[in-house]
């Protein structure tokens, strides 16, 4: 068992009545899993991801993470965790507009401590894998949407997580970028690494071995 | 990591040339003036910093019942302090006598010459070069020379037993060279030499009694004495032997340390500035970067966000926006270090150096500055890095990394009350600066009583080589002044108006007995007619009826006042303890300003001496005919260059002598002027680069509602009004603040503006002035833009 929601709540007060985001999640995701959470907007899709990423906390419920209770633990050990086991692929990419492709995809490992070679050497594997070695001195803005993504996806995998979280990797990409980049998640999670993806496409959906189904926040469909 | 956080750190100011352009700039002129202003400050403090046990160095100050006070004291008084007093471990005379002459081969030398004890050196442990202070006085004819005067005459050689002749008669052996002391120290000395050789001079030993006062005495005392016994002590040491102890109030023990404010009380004022001017300077420097940093962290709560899920640690981030910060504050400093050698500092120097002296920046002596300007640059880097990070770090990464913060609200109070204290700070030193311009105004067109204008002053204290031929050929100059048509007087005088000495004496009207303390001076009688002093009643001197045996005198209406007359019929003046039968008044003439108008006028008595006498007389002023003072002037310049003296002749027109006074004062004004425009300047600069941001954040808004129809003009009343409010409300702060500070100042004044509400408003006006200029530019530009592009782009 990778990680393991129960009875998950997530809510804001306004106006002195509560406006639940999440409501009574139950989730459970075993390693090798290529999940899609599908559901229209504002029913909670980015939310429970954050949640399921550390990046965001809930009300109630409790959470654990290869055995560990997330919901208990200190954020300075929970942020080590996520750094530990998990990569981001986001919509709008997110690259650091001041790195090159490059330097985006080696942050990870400099923030991980890697030496120097060993980084060089990770580095450009995952150049080489993307097919993006004539971009690597190029910053965001000179690349395309779906270049961007993969770079995005690169970052992601390069400090070799267990799982991947992608919230609308291909929300901002055309059919053909899109398709590519779900390939490629494909690939991946045959190679063992574990995907939660939100997404608004069936056909993206698709490509999961299981879909989630979120409706306005409440209580999932499995 | 470091390489690569330098590395993006570049690129980050890169990318915000404006921004960054603007950072450095206001940080380079800030940093700039601060190390400059600091560095003054610095050396003033260290001047006397090789003198040790400073806490135990003494000097006397005369105080009498009259309220004076001055730092000498009769010449015997010493000895018997230190036969009395087991406290003293040290004691000096210190004292002038005549300006000597020295001379060694064919050289010739007038330097500022002063006599001491042999323990001045116990007292002053000065920086010798050559030479053993613990006995370098302790011969008769001995003579200590500072390093800029053996420089002159030895060159770099070692002089040490060299003959220099003093006065053509006595010879006198080079006993040890002191390293120069800094212009800022108490001292000003050319060369020492033992007080015993006074001792020979007749004159020297007339005067050195118990009526006299012209010595300055330094004493170290033991750390354990109690200064008000001693005090007392030497009072009534004085009160004994004083030939007239009536005037005596008491004589008080001042500490070494504050002799150079004691001299000078505008030092104070000058460095007290100067502290508050740099840590204003400061202050605003470090808001303008704070606030800007703080708007630029908007658009960076993303990339933080993303840093954050990418593994990067609240440490790094830090550190990376202080790399950032550092670079471009240490990038100013050495900027700011060449505006400083290159031209602060020459400018400063420009400014206080005829009253002080050149100082100048060497790394061995200075380096506490280079250390002062690094822990600056230090602390201002980690202020504008961490304060501003601080907020925003600890947001939850989800909101961050929609690139939106939920304190926009709170920032704005911040930032608008950093706006407010700059603009209160600019504010403040325009209010100034305005007032002291209008106060140096004043006292510079104030009517003095006399005509300053087309007069020519020259110096005749020329020690002349001989007396009798000098006498001959200074009467055939008076006498082609007399005969040229475009001379239309001229007198010969001891004192002229901002060269009164101060020559003090008690005189009474021996009918009622009512004393006044009076101050004096010898005039012939062209005095009056040359500088167009009228006359209240009376005469002026006349060659026929006077003459100098009779010491008639004329009064300035002060006097009559003091003395309670309402005419001179038959009045004569007595000097107290005179036993002549005093002298008759035969005139009243107008209050002039004869000392500048920071002093009042006080009582004045002319006595008559004569026009020929070159041995009494320092100055003979010829008013010309307007248009013809070239040749006037070459005239006198020609008469003199055929008299064989010692000193040259100089002469100088009457107004800038008067100007001359307050060169200080105009100093203090320039450097105002500059700090002033510089504060306003910087806050400018931060203003302007708040305002791009905040129009770049607003885009969409002005966009939209230029869309539905808002007019150019509203919009930039909309962008720009916030900050002219802001403004308002930093003078309405600043004004009370000035008016209470300038008040106090102008109260050293005898002759002074009263505060005008203008003043203050105009400073007000300057200040929105200029920032309706700043803003409205952006403003402009930001209203003006298509609004179609500006939707396009979000």
């Amino acid at each position: 068992m990778l990680l393991e929601l129960n009875n998950i709540f997530k809510w804001v007060t306004q106006g002195g009545s509560r406006i639940f985001l999440l409501k009574d999640i139950n989730l459970q995701v075993e390693e090798g899993e290529f999940i899609s959470i599908m559901g229209p907007s504002g029913s909670g899709k980015s939310t429970l991801l954050n949640v399921i990423g550390m990046l965001d906390n809930f009300q109630e419920g409790e959470y654990k993470f290869l055995d560990e209770s997330v919901h208990s633990m200190k954020e300075k050990n929970r942020s080590k965790l996520y750094k530990e086991y998990i990569g981001f692929v986001f919509q709008a990419y997110h690259l650091i507009d001041e790195l090159t492709v490059y330097e985006n995809i080696e942050t990870p490992l400099l923030y991980k401590n890697v030496k120097s070679s060993e980084r060089k050497a990770l580095v450009a594997d995952m150049l080489d894998r993307f097919n993006i070695v004539g971009k690597k001195d190029l910053f965001p803005s000179q690349l395309s949407g779906g270049q961007q993504q993969l770079v995005g996806v690169a970052r992601a995998l390069i400090a070799k997580p267990k799982l991947i979280l992608a919230d609308e990797p291909t929300g901002n990409l055309n059919s053909k970028q899109s398709e590519e980049i779900m390939q490629l998640f494909k690939e991946l999670n045959q190679a063992g690494v574990t995907i939660i993806q939100a997404t608004h496409s069936e056909t993206n959906a698709a490509y999961g071995s299981r879909t989630l189904h979120l409706l306005d926040g409440g209580r999932n469909h499995i | 990591m470091i390489q690569n956080h330098i590395k993006i750190s570049l690129r980050n100011l890169w990318k915000n040339k404006l921004l960054s352009t603007l950072n450095l700039l206001g940080l380079s002129i800030g940093i700039g003036s601060v190390l400059t202003l600091a560095f003054s400050v610095y050396a003033y403090y260290n001047a006397d910093s090789n003198i040790e046990g400073q806490e135990n160095i003494f000097y006397l100050k005369t105080v009498t019942t009259g309220g004076d006070t001055y730092k000498s004291t009769p010449y015997p008084l010493l000895n018997e302090i230190v036969k009395a007093s087991p406290e003293v471990i040290a004691a000096t005379h210190m004292q002038g006598w005549g300006q000597p002459w020295l001379k060694y081969g064919e050289t010739e030398f007038q330097e500022s010459s002063n006599y001491v004890d042999p323990d001045f050196f116990k007292i002053f442990s000065l920086p010798f070069k050559y030479g053993n202070p613990e006995t370098a006085l302790e011969k008769k004819y001995s003579i200590v020379l500072f390093h800029k005067i053996s420089q002159k005459i030895f060159g770099e050689k070692n002089p040490l037993g060299e003959t220099i002749k003093l006065n053509d008669s006595i010879n006198l052996t080079v006993t040890g060279v002191i390293g120069d002391l800094s212009p800022y120290s108490a001292f000003r000395l050319g060369v020492l030499m033992p007080t015993k050789l006074l001792e020979d001079y007749p004159t020297f030993i007339a005067r050195a009694d118990w009526s006299d006062s012209f010595t300055v005495n330094f004493f170290k005392l033991k750390p354990t004495t109690d200064i008000a016994r001693f005090e007392s002590q030497v009072t009534a040491l004085a009160k004994k032997n004083y030939s007239d102890p009536s005037t005596l109030s008491e004589i008080k023990l001042m500490p070494f340390s504050g002799m150079r404010s004691d001299s000078l009380p505008v030092i104070d004022t000058i460095i007290s500035g100067s502290i508050a001017a740099s840590v204003f300077v400061l202050l605003i420097v470090l808001i303008n970067l704070l606030n800007l940093n703080t708007s630029t962290m908007y658009r960076r709560t993303k990339d933080i966000a993303v840093r954050k899920i990418l593994g990067g640690n609240k440490k790094s981030i830090i550190i990376q926006f202080c790399i950032e910060n550092g670079i471009l504050v240490f990038a100013s400093i050495s900027i700011s270090a060449l505006l400083f050698l290159g031209f602060l500092l020459p400018k400063l120097n420009g400014i206080y150096g005829a009253d002080f002296g050149s100082i100048s920046f060497t790394v061995t002596n200075d380096y506490p500055v280079i250390l002062f300007a690094i822990g600056l640059g230090l602390f201002v880097t980690l202020v504008v890095g961490i304060l501003p990070t601080l907020r925003f770090i600890s947001a939850p990464i989800s909101t961050g990394i929609k690139g939106r913060i939920d304190t926009i609200k709170s920032n704005f109070l911040v930032r608008n009350s950093f706006i407010v204290l700059q603009f209160t700070i600019a504010i403040l030193f325009i209010c100034v600066a305005i007032i002291l311009n209008s106060q140096i105004g004043y006292m510079k067109n104030a009517p003095l009583g006399f005509n300053k204008e087309n007069v020519i002053v020259g110096n005749i204290d020329l020690e002349y080589k001989n007396k009798e031929t000098a006498t001959l050929k200074f009467n055939d100059l008076l006498n082609k002044l007399n005969a040229d048509p475009y001379v239309k007087d001229f007198a010969v005088s001891d004192a002229i108006p901002s060269n009164y000495d101060f020559n003090y004496n008690q005189v009474y009207d021996p009918e009622t007995d009512r004393e006044v303390r009076t101050r004096f001076a010898n005039t012939d009688e062209g005095y009056l007619k040359t500088l167009r002093i009228p006359l209240v009643m009376g005469r002026d001197f006349d060659e026929k009826l006077d003459s100098a045996d009779d010491h008639p005198v004329i009064i300035n209406r002060t006097t009559m006042k003091a003395l309670g007359w309402n005419s001179i019929e038959g009045k004569r003046l007595k000097g107290k303890g005179s036993v002549t039968s005093g002298n008759p008044v035969v005139g009243v003439m107008e209050d002039f300003h004869y000392q500048d108008m920071q002093n009042a006028v006080e009582p004045l008595v002319h006595f008559y001496s004569n026009k020929n006498s070159l041995a009494s007389n320092r100055f003979l002023s010829v008013r010309f005919a307007e248009g013809h003072q070239k040749s006037i002037e070459k005239l006198i310049a020609n008469g003199f260059s055929n008299i064989d003296s010692r000193r040259k002749y100089r002469q100088e027109n009457l107004t800038d002598k008067v100007s001359a006074q307050y060169r200080l004062i105009e100093g203090m004004l320039k450097t105002v002027n500059v700090v002033a425009l510089l504060t306003i300047f910087i806050s400018c600069l931060g203003m302007f680069g708040l305002i791009s941001f905040m129009a770049k954040r607003r885009v969409k808004e002005i966009g939209i509602r230029k869309v539905l129809g808002a007019g150019v003009l509203k919009l930039i009343v909309m962008l720009s009004k916030d900050y002219i409010i802001l403004v308002g409300i930093a003078a309405l702060i600043a004004f009370p603040i000035a008016w209470y500070i300038m008040d106090a100042w102008l109260r050293d004044f005898a002759y002074r503006i009263s505060l005008q509400w203008w003043m203050f408003v105009l400073s007000g006006f300057f200040a929105l002035l200029i920032t309706a200029f700043t803003v409205g530019i952006q403003a402009v530009k930001s209203a003006r833009a298509n609004p179609v592009k500006s939707l396009k782009t979000e």
